[in-house]
């Protein structure tokens, strides 16, 4: 469904130091640096598939997503979405995708929702038919009912965001750009939107692509996760191999029926967190087993489980030792 | 969900020019139900159109109050051209500056996107985003101009000279629109244009009088670099039965070469389109 290959996108940025002389002198000497924004970067996307685009700020996620949506022309290399080259706007083609970005939005400010729904029918030419049954799945899926006559403006940021996602999916688009999707909302409409991005991959076998700044995002949506940092690609299969070869340690949690002494928890693995009832320890897999069996045998243990570290700190770790590995090589 | 929604939509069931005129129904509507989504605004719009039309006619008045014509103009020819003007005004301002401005601002803030991912041709999208529906006021007003002058004059134009005269306008909307363009796609390098834009509009004021009252280095500039002449001169003179017809031939081929080079630039911009950052 997507197929990217050796895509590079170079901006040519105008840089200046601070101050009103470098203003003025910027007025007729504008000296420009290149920012290879994504640089070689290459993947294939089967069709149905949900897959994480990982990064920290300005590592090429957004750049990329515009170039797989056809927005933004790359320098080199080649893309195919949909049997298309996203870059020549056929018809065909963004009939087939949709963009969401939860940072910008579509719907007319002054206007409800159901206004943009309207506009959107007639550019995405869809049958009254079908719209109307789109729109009633997606109103009873989203819980649209009582926002659609709403003017946008008096929207909350969440019920904003899911009529955003009604509008970006009236003409059922086969690929989805989902591009932070859930910044700003709260934990509960995240959960909400998280369940209808799924349902919606479900039901249509549409390509899911998501940059997100939560990891509870990801780790519910996307069983494949590709990571990118300073428009290289560092990581691409499945989001546990990513957390097993970042971070092979694992999480000890345990909670004790009466206090412990930090002595009681010597030599089973470095403690993290410690309350006087419970703690969580950092303990490698080779050491794992050991340190269960005598966790259990020497601890009042009420309850214990093993867990991934999480996926906060795995991305952590990627980028700084990425970074780490680039200082080296410069 | 339920199975009767699944699959894909049915195909488009109409392509081309049907489709444009689906896309700029569809826009036109939504600006209609916007401009009234704020009753008041659109009535004090309405009554701000009015007021600036009639001091408008105030400096013809003054002028003639001292001599019968200028540059070979009466009053009442010039009233024509203040009738196209006028009209031409409500086009600008009607459609092309709200929209075109709002095009500057989706440019900066990234949200430009939205559009260029629509299955629908950007440059109508662009164009015919925002209208201010009260600016009829504008068309009616300079109707109106035009049809007082030709009752003062005590004669009727023929209808030849009606059929080029609305030709030639239909021209003056071309250039009109391809200057505004060209504008906008300046701001895919440039970013910031909002003054210059202002200098266009400013400067299409100058053609509320003919193009052949100003002299020398001013009068080559309004016919060929900035053709004020296409706009109100050249449609006022073919209303008149003034026109010669080779004069215009070279104002229809004039407007279509504009039209052409600004739907050049128009795409060559939007490969140059960088977005915004997330």
């Amino acid at each position: 469904m997507i197929d990217a290959q050796q895509l590079t996108k170079i901006y040519k940025v105008h840089k200046r130091p601070p101050g009103l002389a470098a203003a003025l002198r910027s007025l007729w000497s504008r000296p420009t640096t290149e920012v290879r924004a994504v640089d070689g970067v290459s993947f294939h996307i089967e069709p149905a598939e949900r897959v994480g685009f990982l990064g920290p700020n300005g590592a090429g996620k957004t750049t990329s997503l515009k170039m797989l949506s056809g927005l933004l022309h790359p320098t080199s290399g080649k893309v195919v979405v949909a049997g298309h080259v996203p870059q020549k706007r056929a018809h065909a083609f963004l009939k087939q995708i949709t963009l969401v970005m939860g940072q910008k939005q579509q719907l007319m400010w002054d206007l409800p929702p159901s206004e943009t729904f309207l506009l959107n029918r007639s550019i995405y030419d869809i049958p009254k038919r079908a719209y109307d049954e789109t729109v009633a799945e997606l109103t009873a899926l989203l819980e649209l009912e009582d926002l659609l006559g709403k003017p946008t403006r008096q929207l909350s940021l969440g019920e904003r965001m899911k009529c955003e996602l009604a509008c970006a999916l009236l003409h059922r688009p086969k690929v989805l750009f989902l591009d932070e999707p859930t910044i700003g909302l709260d934990v509960q409409m995240q959960a909400t939107v998280r369940k209808f991005i799924r349902s919606y991959n479900e039901r249509f076998q549409a390509t899911v692509l998501l940059t997100s700044h939560y990891m509870d995002d990801v780790a519910a949506l996307c069983p494949r996760v590709i990571v990118i940092d300073h428009g290289h690609l560092i990581h691409d299969g499945p989001l546990d191999e990513l957390v097993k070869r970042t971070r092979p340690d694992k999480r000890l949690k345990l909670r004790f029926s009466r206090e412990v002494e930090e002595r009681e928890l010597q030599g089973l693995g470095s403690v993290v967190e410690r309350a006087p009832t419970s703690a969580v320890l950092v303990v490698t897999q080779a050491e794992l087993q050991g340190a269960v069996q005598r966790a259990m045998a020497t601890l009042p243990l009420v309850d214990l489980s093993v867990e991934d570290p999480p996926l906060e700190d795995v991305m952590r770790d990627l980028f700084a030792h990425g970074r780490a590995i680039q200082a080296v090589g410069t | 969900m339920a199975e009767s929604a699944a699959g894909p939509i049915p195909e488009s069931s109409s392509g081309g020019f049907a489709s444009l005129l689906r896309v700029a129904r569809a826009l036109a509507r939504v600006s209609a139900v916007q401009a009234l989504q704020y009753r008041v605004e659109a009535l004090g719009e309405a009554l701000l159109t009015l007021v600036r039309v009639a001091t408008a006619v105030v400096p013809l008045l003054v002028v003639f109050g001292q001599r019968q014509s200028v540059e070979g103009w009466t009053r009442d020819e010039m009233l024509i051209v203040l009738g196209w003007f006028t009209f031409l005004t409500g086009v600008l301002e009607g459609t092309l500056s709200p929209s075109l401005l709002a095009v500057i601002e989706q440019v900066r803030n990234g949200t430009l996107d939205f559009v260029l991912i629509k299955p629908a041709d950007a440059q109508l999208l662009v164009s015919f985003s925002k209208l201010s529906p009260t600016r009829i006021v504008d068309l009616v007003c300079g109707l109106g101009l035009i049809v007082t002058a030709f009752v003062r004059m005590g004669r009727w134009p023929s209808p030849g000279d009606l059929a080029l005269s609305f030709v030639l306008l239909l021209s003056a909307l071309a250039v009109l629109y391809s200057i505004a363009l060209l504008v906008v796609s300046i701001a895919f390098v440039a970013v910031r244009v909002d003054n210059l834009f202002f200098l266009f509009t400013s400067t299409f004021d100058l053609a509320r009088w003919p193009t052949t009252i100003f002299g020398g280095v001013l009068r080559i500039i309004f016919t060929f670099v900035l053709p004020l002449a296409l706009m109100t001169t050249v449609p006022a003179l073919a209303v008149l039965g003034k026109l010669e017809w080779t004069n215009a031939v070279g104002a229809l081929l004039g407007s279509v070469a504009f039209f052409l080079i600004a739907r050049f630039v128009w795409l060559r911009s939007l490969a140059r389109y960088t977005s915004a950052s997330s």
